[in-house]
């Protein structure tokens, strides 16, 4: 049974990363990103890790928690790191067999294309660690209601991420359960050609799809009972306010995005 | 609080060509009146218009003709609509399906929240709605990692946030077990009690509709009954034609009386509603020192030849993780061929782990299930026909159903095992007549059938592989007491007729006491009992205990003994009591 996964993996804890405003925080990550990419040199991957590594000692989740996200993209990064070693172009070989060139470039840009990927993977988990799914589609819909003025529906996106949020626990559950069914039923979605597991899938799909439709339809009855009218006159319990906390945060982004445009004009 | 004057209301239905077609209106006249911190209760089988009738109530409906007034607002008109839905709250039967949000105080929060209150405000009604349903330890707790009771106890707080004058349940225990259902039922009695809340539950145990001041009875679009509880069930007759029952006490004092009358014996009164009322009555009329009737003992049959044999049997939830859990724990237990079994326990005792490892759905951690001496899990190559001979029919079977028509569906299994057509063909149609299924379902849509026609459709779907073992996990949940006994009834002749071991697994234990040969009773991973019904429903408090209990009669009959009489044990049907009291009043 796949019951008990955690959406988001949210890990709570007391600390200034989970007390900070998550807009502040979104803010914060896309500027960590773009600072990975706008760096190469060992200044500055030093110094992006001396700042994460702070960063996840002040949030009290534990190190593995970090690394547990890196495991899910384990094979895109092996993917990464081996085709640099391979087809990256360069002078000083180290190993040559048959056509298989291995030079010290490559090594080079693999290690630091790996350790990127892994980066940008601790930074944003340290996010959703931090940060619960329903804030987070908070932080989202405020951050796009500028775009309101342009057609954007923000209330309705948010919306929809905080349902397919609040179900995906709810259908995994429910999947496995047809699936059993099924398979009681003399049903194989294991073996065969891809036809053969394509087809096999519709005693699957179909109940899913059923059910998901009722859901749907019960779900909008639910919500239109407990007067739902889209962002019509609505207030939210939680609302969110820039606090001294978030001052301070956006006072550190901002010297960290110096320090990055630094990096990169005088060390390269 | 809540008034409707001749609501007429009709569902359009649209036919292939895009036409509408009218068909027999949903509701079809209705006059009701509920007063201001009424509880009460609406009956009726599946299809009656309750539903249909309790959204008017909150204007998710209105009315083709006729008015509904809630809180002195007419539901017509549009400007008052927040005003009602705010008055007159929801709660619906699929917890699932009515949780907004990923933490318990945002959903509760999203009824204020959309009516535009300040948050500081918002916080706080959240806070009382969270306590007054005694879940406020729980506000931060995400929705799918609560039971169906506690996942009900956030619904009903999510209404309760509006401030509401009214609550209206739509058969908010039908997908409960005993345990969620009585927290839901106090709740909602607290809360008629101590904050005056109007209540309208629609339900189908007759037990929680005896619990509230009225009851309103309808069938086909009318109300065929309305009045106390005790005035609408002394009609146990009119009940029975409703498609309803009568809580067991009625129905055991009504068949007491039909003996009675036979011997042109003055009757007992009939507007009881508890084992203990009707137990007053009688001692009332009792004759001095007679004494109470014996049962025959029942020989249960004798079996001999063990078909499955679980052997040590231990299981765990992900294993290795923070959600460790052990399911079942070091079971042993062997069912023999030919037996009828029931298995009970509350939820989270590990039955369900328990049957899903007897057709090698689940492998265990360690332990064996052998099948007639192999073990299950030895061959991946022999698990199909394994599974073919242990049927397994999953709570909500007709969950699963996805054929273009029923007889395709059916077939679904059989075809699976590599059958030629004929043979095919001849198992589905075996297996329809099995469920009491007629030949003119084959060719329609299953999502066509009714609710008790589709749970049968499916599992014929099971029965056409023709097992030798059939599972049922909770077959008769959710549906009307008619649609219960209906299936029920057909499992009986299924074990009578087909020759095959079947076994039940349910809540209520009157359903198991009244069939099974033998109880196993499932608790926190382990076999806590296991003998013949007399057996283990003679450990009430063992029971009582594992948040289980024993059939109402058997409560009877004890309090019987209580009070000097020599009542037998193993009375579990209101029959069989009827046979242990007559003797003391004729």
């Amino acid at each position: 049974m796949i019951t008990n996964i955690a959406i988001g993996q949210y890990y709570p804890a007391e600390s200034p990363i989970h007390a900070m405003d998550p807009r502040v925080k979104l803010i914060g990550v896309i500027m960590y990103i773009s600072a990975l990419f706008m760096i190469s040199g060992i200044a500055g991957y030093a110094f992006i890790i001396l700042s994460i590594g702070a960063l996840i000692r002040l949030s009290r989740v534990p190190f593995r928690f970090m690394l547990k996200g890196l495991r899910g993209i384990m094979f895109i990064m092996l993917f990464t790191v081996v085709l640099n070693i391979f087809f990256t172009p360069g002078e000083k070989l180290i190993l040559q067999f048959y056509f298989i060139r291995i030079t010290q470039e490559g090594l080079i840009l693999a290690f630091k294309m790996g350790l990127r990927l892994a980066l940008l993977i601790i930074g944003s988990s340290l996010l959703t660690l931090t940060t619960s799914p329903i804030e987070l589609t908070d932080a989202l819909e405020q951050l796009m209601k500028p775009l309101k003025r342009l057609g954007v529906p923000a209330h309705e996106i948010a919306m929809m991420m905080t349902i397919a949020l609040r179900f995906i626990p709810t259908l995994v559950e429910e999947m496995d359960k047809i699936m059993k069914a099924q398979t009681a039923r003399g049903a194989d979605f294991d073996t065969g050609g891809i036809v053969k597991k394509a087809r096999s899938l519709i005693p699957l799909l179909v109940p899913l799809f059923i059910s998901s439709f009722r859901r749907a339809d019960e779900l909008a009855l639910a919500m239109e009972a407990r007067c739902y009218r889209g962002d019509v006159n609505r207030t939210r319990m939680k609302e969110l306010k820039l606090s001294r906390l978030d001052m301070k945060a956006i006072g550190f982004m901002s010297l960290f995005a110096a320090m990055i445009a630094a990096i990169r004009i005088f060390l390269g | 609080m809540v008034k409707g004057t001749g609501i007429v209301f009709k569902y359009s239905e649209y036919s292939e060509d895009g036409s509408e077609a009218q068909n027999r209106p949903a509701l079809d006249g209705i006059d009701i009146n509920i007063k201001k911190g009424e509880f009460v209760a609406i009956l009726g089988r599946n299809g009656s218009g309750k539903s249909t009738l309790a959204k008017h109530f909150n204007a998710l409906l209105l009315p083709a003709e006729g008015a509904v007034w809630v809180n002195g607002f007419n539901t017509m008109d549009e400007g008052s609509l927040w005003n009602v839905r705010q008055s007159a709250g929801m709660v619906f039967q699929n917890p699932d399906n009515q949780i907004i949000a990923t933490v318990v105080e945002e959903d509760v929060a999203f009824g204020p929240e959309n009516l535009g209150i300040d948050p500081k405000e918002i916080r706080r009604r959240v806070e009382e709605a969270l306590n007054a349903v005694q879940m406020a330890d729980h506000r931060r707790s995400a929705p799918h990692n609560l039971s169906g009771g506690q996942k009900q106890r956030v619904a009903i707080a999510g209404v309760l946030a509006m401030r509401p004058n009214c609550i209206i349940l739509d058969e908010p225990t039908a997908m409960l077990d005993p345990l969620g259902r009585k927290e839901v039922i106090d709740t909602v009695m607290r809360l008629n009690r101590e904050e005056g809340i109007t209540i309208i539950l629609i339900t189908h145990f007759m037990e929680e509709a005896a619990k509230a001041d009225r009851i309103v009875v309808m069938d086909e679009g009318r109300i065929a009954m309305s009045g106390t509880p005790r005035e609408v069930f002394s009609h146990p007759m009119n009940m029975k034609r409703l498609g309803l029952d009568a809580p067991q006490a009625t129905e055991l004092v009504s068949e007491i009386n039909v003996e009675l009358e036979k011997l042109e014996l003055p009757l007992l009164p009939i507007d009881i509603l508890t084992m203990d009322e009707a137990l007053e009555a009688v001692a009332a009329r009792a004759k001095p020192g007679a004494s109470p009737g014996r049962r025959a003992p029942k020989e249960p049959p004798k079996r001999s030849e063990n078909i499955i044999e679980i052997k040590n049997l231990t299981f765990i939830y992900n294993e290795g993780t923070a959600f460790e859990k052990k399911a079942l724990d070091d079971i042993s237990l062997n069912i023999k061929k030919g037996e009828f079994i029931g298995i009970i326990g509350h939820t989270g005792s590990g039955k369900s782990t328990l049957i899903q490892h007897m057709n090698a759905l689940i492998k265990p951690v360690s332990g064996q299930v052998l099948l007639d001496g192999e073990d299950v899990f030895a061959d991946k190559g022999r698990m199909k026909s394994i599974r073919q001979r242990v049927g397994l029919v999953f709570q909500y079977p007709e969950h699963q159903l996805f054929e273009m028509t029923v007889f395709k569906d059916v077939a679904f299994g059989p075809s699976n095992m590599g059958l030629p057509d004929a043979q095919v063909k001849e198992r589905v149609e075996r297996a329809l007549s099995a469920v009491g299924l007629g030949e003119d379902v084959c060719e329609k849509s299953p999502f066509d059938l009714s609710g008790g026609q589709k749970r049968r459709a499916a599992i014929a779907g099971v029965l056409a592989m023709q097992p030798d073992v059939l599972i049922l996990d909770e077959p008769t949940a959710g549906l009307d007491p008619k649609g219960r006994d209906e299936i029920l009834e057909q499992i009986r002749l299924m074990h009578e007729n087909l020759n095959i071991t079947v076994i039940l697994v349910s809540h209520s234990m009157e359903e198991i006491a009244a069939h099974v040969e033998r109880v196993i009773v499932a608790n926190k991973g382990k076999v806590a009992l296991t003998g013949t019904p007399e057996e283990v429903f003679s450990h009430v408090q063992e029971l009582e205990q594992m948040g289980l209990a024993a059939p109402q009669a058997a409560y009877l009959c004890q309090k019987m003994r209580d009070m000097g009489w020599d009542a037998p044990e193993g009375v579990f049907s209101t029959q069989d009591a009827r046979d242990v009291i007559m003797p003391l009043l004729a």
